[in-house]
């Protein structure tokens, strides 16, 4: 009876420790987070590495010498969503295609999780942009709330707008 | 030796036919509408629930091929300055269709897991007069993320718009 519930207080404690570590992890982003800038930001590469931070009212991006700056309360709107992406990419995953028998294929099972991040703003002239990061799991929801505290607008969950159709609660694809 | 003679003949007439018949063809395509610039609207979703970076990625990357495709002015969704630009073409695309796919499922069978998406696509003169409509379609195979399906979309409706739409001092 004793080692019973001593299982159930065990098995009760990893659950809250595995609900409470992934929180703690996101509490954690401070500073410039890592993130690959997939497309939209004017003056910046496609799939360009660099770090993302939202400070002054401003979203901030920095890949190499180039930055670029987005005003908070230029956005209309901002989700997050998760995604996947290839554990082993580029040109050796590309090369790993070629692998004998279909040692390429098993490579591509391990996928790392990401989280997305799409906004949505307006420049100078009222013409409509549309950027997406991609960045380290429970991150994206953090920089989603400092920007609507810096004056982002966004999607209320469920309500559908004429330009952005998607709910603002992350989405989880099957990638 | 006669017999040659009409075997050269049938031969050439052949040939004829075979190089006259798209010759023909481009004769009888209907004339390229003047388009001073293009507006591109935001991409609709109503009826489908289309993920935000899909329709942010269908958005840029059609920008960015009527560019590349020599419409020296290509405005965005909401731009003042294209209020004042006679003929002026607005481009609005509708999602009729939208199968997600699987990226993982496509590395490991090549056979399944495809990303497809079908958009309606209705090039208006400001005031609404329609002047063109067609479907077109994105669609990722082998390799790629699902997100190479709207570079595919963007591509072919780019091609849309350059065969049907003619700029001024438009760079080919």
């Amino acid at each position: 009876m004793t080692s019973r519930s001593t299982t159930v207080l065990v098995g009760v404690a990893w659950l809250l420790a595995g609900l409470a570590i992934p929180v703690a992890n996101a509490q954690q982003v401070s500073g410039p987070l890592k993130v690959v800038q997939l497309t939209g930001l004017a003056g910046v590469k496609d799939k360009a590495k660099g770090t993302l931070d939202v400070e002054n009212g401003q979203l901030h991006f920095v890949h190499g010498k180039t930055s670029s700056d987005v005003n908070a309360s230029s956005i209309q709107d901002v989700v997050t969503g998760a995604d996947s992406q290839r554990a082993v990419g580029g040109t050796i995953g590309i090369m790993s295609m070629a692998a004998p028998y279909g040692g390429g294929r098993v490579l591509s099972l391990f996928r790392t999780k990401i989280d997305t991040l799409t906004v949505q703003y307006r420049d100078a002239d009222g013409g409509l942009h549309g950027a997406i990061f991609t960045m380290p799991v429970g991150t994206a929801e953090m920089i989603k709330k400092e920007l609507v505290a810096q004056g982002a607008h966004t999607t209320p969950p469920g309500e559908l707008t004429p330009a952005a159709t998607s709910s603002t609660s992350p989405k989880k694809e099957q990638k | 030796m006669k017999r040659i003679l009409n075997a050269g003949i049938r031969l050439f007439l052949l040939t004829a036919v075979f190089v006259a018949s798209p010759l023909f063809a481009q004769k009888n395509k209907p004339a390229k509408i003047k388009a001073a610039a293009l507006q591109v609207e935001m991409i609709q979703s109503d009826e489908i629930k289309l993920p935000a970076e899909f329709q942010v990625a269908l958005y840029e990357n059609l920008i960015r091929q009527l560019e590349k495709q020599g419409f020296s002015h290509v405005y965005r969704d909401g731009d003042r300055n294209a209020a004042s630009v006679a003929d002026l073409v607005v481009f609005h695309s509708t999602v009729r269709g939208f199968k997600a796919g699987s990226e993982r499922a496509r590395q490991v069978t090549t056979v399944s897991g495809a990303t497809s998406i079908t958009v309606h696509c209705q090039f208006t003169s400001p005031d609404g007069t329609s002047l063109l409509e067609q479907d077109v379609n994105g669609k990722v195979r082998f390799f790629g993320g699902n997100l190479k399906a709207t570079y595919d979309f963007a591509k072919k409706a780019a091609h849309v718009a350059n065969e049907n739409f003619s700029t001024p001092g438009r760079v080919q």
